[in-house]
């Protein structure tokens, strides 16, 4: 399973983002949620969406093994194990690894809890199976 | 055998929210086609005037819905959505 | 505190000084934030008859306990004023996101004080709060200068920027935001232009506490799902305020001409479904906010992008000026929001002044050449730049209708249609008496948002004046402003028709207080209370002649059109206001009475 997003559905609201902060960290702040909404304005006039695809790039390169795959089949971050290294940012394709010294000691990523889903009011989020990469 | 009547044809209206309780709560009323929006919302008690929007979903192109004024005459299959003017601005 | 940002930040533009305050728990529990700290500080500090465009005027922008919380419409700022346009209370209301980042700042109002000696913005980034140099953005659009500060600072800044209008003092200068969120009427921008403060641009990285936080997340969830699960949210989105405009149309309640009509024949060249259609390409939404009426657009034929134009625009520079193409209402959106001017103030001004043209009351020779004629495009948008400017024709203008027919005379005063001075919104009220009424006692002037009361004029009977009409427009009014109180949108409740007792669990959960909406009304009723002591205190001689419609209402009835022949009559004009000030336990002559204020709590802020 993992995340996926239509760009052209989103509104740049940011629930997501603070539902996705309140789900990893327990607060408020939405500068600590691993969904990247990026705004084209005043042209083209757009949301650019990213989300985190379970690719398992950033768990393949990271030295302590803290991006960890759950029983779910979800790669996620084990706050404990992160030694802040950055190892795992530029290897997302995405850009949705997240190390910021300022804002926690851990780096932190999705973890498919969905509740950017359940406050999406333009169902520009969902979850379903993963497609097989196309060739 | 009888004959199918094939001159009265059918479509469905749908009051939406509070207009429901014009069609006593329910969802969805069979209507006659042929007749303008205004005139089947005026044929079931429902004020033209509270209305402020209506989507046809035309069965005959299929295609999305589309917002129609009050005179758009109903055709055979159109699901006929209406909605109440709840607040504005 | 649970649910603020927890300081107010006070900014004295003439001294440099800046200084913050813990934010006063007394002011929480009677006036609990956005609106009500608007009131309670303008109430407060303002000194009496301080002039609107002087040093003892403030501009006080507030959060409430909602913004930048997992709530539906968490997005909305709050800027009060002594108003340059009216000599009243002015307060207008801003989504977007910058409301969510003063939170995150740690901060719940921010209040600029005294004039600053040469340009400057105001920068935030958490503690730190700088006055820092503006000289190379003034005279500059708000379109550019926010992209600038976006490139130079971070896509996470904030910015409420200025434009030319406010520089130059225009009445009705706004205050923008997002690439096309304003804080829209009363002369907020103007404030903010004389205090020669361009931008006030805000980042914060700090979360905001709850009380509860389970139980806020629950709650939160819940009003998503209700909104989620609304039918009408599919409309509401695809069309945001543009889906009443064909309604409007249809009942007479859209401006024509200098609301001298309430339908117009090129009507269908305005209509939502005609917008989204030809320029409509983003549904653009503001923090927090599942039901996004924000239309972003694209006019191939202006070649410009601009968010709107929404239904208030649509009417006032569409069919109010005779206009019947969407794509030229929206070039004139984005004139007005890149100059900074209020495009309702400024739309039913240049109506004014095509009226008095076609009258002959002005010529080309007043009008710096001009053809003012009702759908002339090209001139309404050169008399746009004119009055952001404040040259030559547009100067006149720019001091809002009523000081400008009182100027020119002739009875042009007869069809300045304007409720203490400031221009009526986009319902024509010939024939709806609790619309009437609510543009009437609007506390802000001739603005509609208080009280949305047409659809209860058509269930009720247009004409009919009775106790029932005057007690849902109060009822509306201590209501409604609510949101603005919470930081939040009322919208989700007005449109999507969502559940209003969802919103007590989240507010406790996030406050640790509980609030019925008995309670919130009572707090709603004792602001409007407060704000109506000020006009008194700010206006001698304040009465019931200020609660009096422009007369287009009750003399001319419209001869065209779906409120044809149709009027209200003069002494119901007045019966209104009789049952008004009665249901609100004011004098005859409008005023709270001492019962009144003690029962609101009142008595010894307004001694």
């Amino acid at each position: 399973m993992r995340l996926y997003m239509d760009s052209a559905k989103c509104s740049g609201c940011n629930a997501c983002r603070v539902a996705c902060s309140l789900n990893l960290f327990c607060e408020n702040n939405p500068k600590k949620a691993a969904i990247v909404i990026g705004p084209h304005f005043p042209a083209p006039g757009v949301y650019e969406v990213k989300v985190c695809t379970q690719c398992g790039d950033c768990a393949a390169v990271c030295p302590t093994e803290a991006i960890k795959l759950n029983d779910k089949g979800v790669y996620y971050v084990d706050f404990a194990e992160c030694n802040l290294c950055e190892a795992c940012v530029p290897e997302c394709p995405e850009g949705v690894m997240f190390v910021r010294n300022e804002l926690a000691n851990t780096a932190w990523k999705c973890d498919l809890c969905g509740d950017c889903v359940s406050v999406c009011g333009t169902s520009a989020l969902w979850i379903a199976e993963k497609e097989p990469v196309a060739a | 055998m009888k004959k199918k009547n094939r001159i009265t044809t059918k479509a469905t209206l749908r009051p939406s929210g509070a207009l429901k309780s014009y069609i006593s709560g329910k969802t969805e009323i069979t209507v006659e086609a042929g007749h303008t929006v205004r005139e089947t919302l005026s044929a079931l008690n429902i004020p033209p005037e509270v209305v402020a929007l209506v989507v046809v979903n035309p069965r005959t192109t299929g295609v999305n819905e589309e917002q129609q004024s009050k005179d758009y005459v109903i055709q055979e299959g159109d699901v006929v959505r209406v909605l109440a003017v709840i607040g504005g601005g | 505190m649970n649910g603020y940002g927890g300081q107010i930040l006070h900014v004295n533009l003439t001294t440099g000084k800046i200084t913050k305050e813990p934010t006063p728990p007394d002011v929480v529990r009677d006036f609990i934030g956005g609106r009500g700290f608007g009131a309670y500080f303008l109430f407060k500090e303002v000194p009496t008859n301080a002039d609107p465009l002087g040093p003892a005027n403030k501009l006080i922008i507030s959060s409430g306990p909602f913004s930048g919380l997992m709530i539906p419409g968490a997005g909305k700022c709050d800027f009060t004023t002594k108003s340059p346009l009216t000599g009243g209370y002015a307060s207008a209301s801003m989504g977007g996101h910058f409301t969510a980042e003063i939170k995150y700042a740690g901060l719940d109002s921010i209040i600029l004080e005294g004039i600053s000696p040469r340009p400057v913005y105001l920068f935030i980034d958490d503690d730190k709060v700088e006055l820092r140099d503006a000289a190379d953005l003034w005279g500059k659009g708000t379109i550019v200068v926010e992209k600038h500060f976006k490139e130079k600072l971070g896509e996470e800044f904030q910015v409420a920027v200025i434009g030319p209008g406010g520089e130059n003092g225009v009445s009705y200068a706004c205050i923008n935001h997002d690439f096309g969120r304003q804080a829209g009427r009363g002369g907020v921008g103007t404030v903010m232009g004389v205090k020669k403060v361009k931008a006030v641009v805000v980042h914060g990285t700090k979360s905001i506490p709850v009380a509860d936080m389970e139980g806020y997340r629950k709650a939160g969830m819940a009003l998503y799902k209700a909104c989620k699960d609304a039918e009408g949210l599919k409309d509401w989105t695809r069309y945001g305020t543009t889906i009443v405009t064909s309604w409007c149309d249809e009942v007479g309640a859209l401006p024509t001409r200098n609301f001298s009509a309430g339908s117009f024949e090129g009507g269908k060249g305005l209509y939502g479904q005609t917008m989204r259609e030809k320029i409509v390409i983003t549904d653009k939404g503001c923090f927090g906010c599942p039901s996004p009426c924000g239309k972003y657009s694209r006019s191939k034929k202006y070649n410009i992008h601009v968010e709107g134009p929404e239904y208030e625009t649509i009417g006032l520079m569409g069919s109010n000026l005779g206009i019947d193409d969407i794509e030229a209402v929206a070039q004139a959106n984005l004139l007005c929001d890149d100059l900074g001017i209020d495009t309702i103030s400024t739309g039913n001004a240049i109506g004014w002044a095509m009226e008095c043209y076609e009258k002959g009351i002005l010529t080309k020779k007043d009008t710096d050449g001009l053809e003012l004629k009702f759908g002339n495009v090209e001139a309404t948008f050169k008399l746009i730049e004119k009055i952001a400017r404040r040259e030559g024709f547009g100067a006149l203008l720019a001091e809002g209708v009523k000081r400008a027919s009182k100027k020119i005379g002739k009875g042009s005063e007869k069809f300045a249609i304007q409720v203490k001075g400031m221009e009526q919104s986009a319902y024509a009220t010939h024939n709806a008496t609790a619309m009437l009424l609510a543009y009437m006692t609007c506390d802000v002037g001739a603005h509609h948002n208080r009280s949305w009361a047409i659809t209860y004029d058509l269930q009720v009977g247009r004409d009919k004046v009775v106790p029932e009409k005057v007690a849902r427009v109060i009822w509306l009014q201590n209501f409604r402003p609510m949101f603005d109180v919470l930081g939040g949108c009322r919208l989700q409740w007005v449109e999507l028709g969502i559940d209003r007792d969802l919103y007590c669990p989240a507010l406790e959960a996030i406050t640790g207080v509980q609030r019925s909406w008995e309670d919130l009304e009572k707090v709603g009723a004792r602001i409007w209370n407060l704000t109506r002591m000020y006009w008194g205190r700010e206006n001698e001689g304040f009465g019931r002649q200020w609660d009096m419609p422009s007369p287009r209402f009750y003399e001319e009835a419209p001869t065209t059109g779906a409120t044809k022949g149709q009027i209200t009559k003069f002494e119901d004009v007045h019966k209104l206001l009789d049952m008004y000030y009665e249901q609100r336990g004011w004098t005859s002559e409008g005023i709270p009475t001492a019962a009144t204020l003690e029962q609101l709590g009142l008595a010894e802020l307004v001694a």
